[in-house]
């Protein structure tokens, strides 16, 4: 157990997650008969749920200011319909249209960040306004007519990287992605190594490093072979190139800079954060600013894959990118949670939704089932909370739990004695 | 007390009023190098409010306050944190969802062009609790799993990033158990051994004469009392604290400090 920890390191409750995950595609893998795991439906999960994870990464920092957000479906409406008509009516190029989308979501944002952060009215109430009031506004815009978008806009929305090149028997692309992410990751994990040997003086021993890029190296190259292997044309899909980009840069958002720890000081103690001089209303200003901007992203890679608008755009989005956030381990009170998690939490979501089609369940018994999913895996998390035990991953993984802590002791240098004055 | 230059704080002629409440009126305070001023007085006695106009929390409506004989003001918290002023807040200011080192560091974090410096705010963390003698476990370890006790050690670490020369206590050990509160008044102690001047707000008198070098008493929103604390009577105090005769006897008719033994 110890070897298995010092192997993967920080935090167990993802792992265990991702562990969840891995569970779950092997069940379908195994009840679909290996049409799960083949190219062509893991290109159709990523085309098909990239947005609603995009929107999760943005609904994210919303939770986590202990705030939520409940109009980035009928934001993307809006922002759909105006790339739409702009480039269809107005004459506007792809690109320019592209970037009036995103202008109309970040200003949409900003409306609803001023309400929250400077006028004081809750998220909550804020956003529901936004819902219905944009909802309207995209069908007073729309006349609740279908508008067709270019073909570059369906390229976002369901394109696949070009082939070139060799036949390496995978698309080269892919393949190229594939063996670039293997090196950042080796450089990365090498320079951390590094950080952390000069900071503590000790560091995870080399064999487990080894041991990690090994089983590292293992993952992504099966994921190049899985999404590269398809028929010729298709690769790893553009929706998700654009959702890899958005997670490395959100989660770095979240976990290294300034700005990231004040929208978790903001969520685990208002009053506290503010005496300590963080700029709270900022903090609360620019996660709802995000989370429309996201759902602007999320909208033009929608129009993209449906290559047109329509009226009910975007209706029930936010609700998938709530939920995905707590099945990811965010708290509804707010201070806590991850990108990555929010990510996998997205990922459950999408893959049982995926399996349960290609089973055969219906969309009722689909959508109960997806409903008693998120209501047990937030109970579950909320209980063990309040028992003072790991979540519910961590609960697979509880030895390993004692084990972190004590190591967590260990890892201090001896202090000096206690010289009493 | 080694009291070798002229005072590090001085606070003039200070008062306060909230609508028709006097909270403060015509106060004085003083406060050295190496030296610990505990501000005493019953609930209302402007104990608190005093402690927030040094911490930059609420502005006087009149006075002067003097840091190493200079005149400044002290509009923000921000304003305080560069005089070199640190706060503890009477219900602590810290966020149980992060770390320890983040709560040190809250609000002022180290960062390079992109990334914050966390193993150099990690490494200064240790260093500060080390100086203080502190028992928490890791500077890693996230707050919500540590004691009212090792919080009260965080927040005080807290006044030790940057370079403080005053550290204001609001009611530390209020809250605390026996142990802990030893553990608190150590702490405080270490403060003042490297050279800071504390203002300590307590309730607690077996706290105060433990630890403190004076002992300002303020009633209702007034000096009413200023005594040495190893020459201070239990009796004394707690008659300027209460208002009973025989401090009323000593106070001066305008209400400005008269030290009760000279």
């Amino acid at each position: 157990m110890k070897a298995i920890r010092q192997i993967f390191g920080g935090n167990l409750r993802q792992y265990g997650m991702s562990f969840a995950l891995i569970l779950l595609l092997i069940f379908f893998q195994w009840r679909t008969h290996g049409i799960m795991l083949t190219a062509t439906n893991a290109q159709n999960i990523l085309n098909g749920y990239s947005y609603v994870l995009i929107l999760a990464i943005g609904m994210l920092f919303v939770i986590i200011t202990g705030q939520i957000d409940l109009a980035p479906g009928s934001v993307a409406a809006v922002v759909g319909i105006c790339v739409a008509l702009s480039i269809k009516n107005w004459g506007f190029p792809w690109w320019a249209g592209v970037l009036f989308g995103l202008l109309v979501g970040i200003a949409i944002g900003a409306w609803q960040g001023a309400w929250l952060a400077f006028v004081g009215v809750p998220g909550f109430i804020t956003t529901l306004a936004g819902q219905m009031l944009f909802r309207g506004l995209d069908q007073y815009i729309g006349k609740a007519a279908s508008v067709p978008v270019p073909k570059e806009i369906r390229y976002i929305g369901n394109g696949y990287l070009p082939e070139w090149g060799p036949n390496t028997g995978l698309n080269n692309s892919t393949l190229l992605l594939g063996v670039l992410a293997l090196v950042a990751i080796v450089a990365l994990e090498i320079r951390r190594r590094a950080r952390t040997l000069k900071a503590h003086g000790t560091a995870v021993p080399l064999w487990a490093m080894v041991a990690r890029l090994a089983v590292m190296t293992v993952a992504l190259g099966y994921l190049t072979y899985l999404f590269g292997s398809g028929r010729y044309g298709t690769s790893f899909p553009v929706t998700g190139v654009i959702l890899v980009v958005l997670v490395l840069i959100y989660n770095f958002i979240a976990t290294r800079t300034t700005i990231g720890r004040g929208v978790y000081a903001v969520g685990g103690n208002r009053a506290a954060a503010a005496l300590t001089g963080i700029n709270t209303k900022k903090v609360y200003f620019l996660a709802m600013a995000n989370m429309s901007f996201l759902a602007a992203v999320a909208a033009i890679m929608y129009v993209g894959r449906s290559t047109a608008t329509g009226p009910s755009d975007g209706v029930g989005w936010e609700l998938d990118a709530i939920a995905a956030v707590f099945i990811g381990g965010a708290a509804v009170s707010g201070g806590v949670g991850t990108v990555i998690g929010s990510l996998i939490g997205g990922l459950v979501m999408a893959i049982l939704n995926n399996g349960m089609y290609l089973v055969g369940v219906g969309a009722d018994l689909s959508q109960m089932i997806r409903g008693l999913v998120l209501l047990v895996a937030v109970a579950f998390d909320l209980y063990n909370k309040t028992q003072g035990r790991p979540s519910i991953t961590g609960t697979l993984l509880r030895g390993l739990h004692i084990r972190e802590r004590g190591e967590a002791t260990g890892m201090e240098r001896p202090r000096a004695g206690v010289a009493q004055s | 007390m080694g009291v070798a230059q002229g005072p590090l704080l001085t606070m003039h002629g200070i008062s306060k009023r909230f609508g028709a409440v006097e909270a403060l009126t015509d106060v004085d305070l003083e406060v050295h190098a190496h030296e610990v001023v505990a501000l005493i007085g019953d609930n209302a006695a402007g104990k608190s409010t005093l402690a927030k106009i040094v911490a930059g929390a609420l502005t006087p409506d009149s006075g002067l306050i003097e840091i190493n004989g200079e005149a400044v003001t002290i509009p923000t918290p921000a304003a305080a944190y560069n005089l070199g002023i640190a706060t503890v807040f009477q219900d602590f200011a810290l966020c149980e969802n992060l770390d320890v080192t983040a709560n040190l560091f809250l609000g002022r974090e180290m960062h390079g062009a992109l990334r914050r410096s966390d193993e150099e705010m990690e490494r200064i963390t240790r260093e500060v609790l080390d100086r203080l003698a502190s028992r928490i476990p890791s500077a890693r370890t996230p707050l919500g799993s540590l004691s009212a006790g090792q919080r009260q050690s965080v927040a005080i670490a807290r006044t030790l990033i940057g370079s403080p020369r005053i550290v204001v206590l609001d009611e530390p050990t209020a809250s605390l158990s026996v142990g802990q509160t030893a553990e608190v008044l150590t702490h405080i102690e270490r403060l003042r051994e490297m050279g800071l001047g504390i203002i300590l707000i307590s309730h607690n008198m077996t706290d105060v004469r433990a630890v403190s070098d004076r002992i300002e008493v303020l009633r209702l929103g007034r000096n009413n009392g200023s005594f040495v604390t190893q020459h201070a009577s239990y009796e004394e105090i707690i008659a300027a604290i209460t208002g009973a005769p025989r401090a009323d006897a000593l106070r001066h008719p305008t209400g400005a400090t008269l030290s009760a033994v000279s």
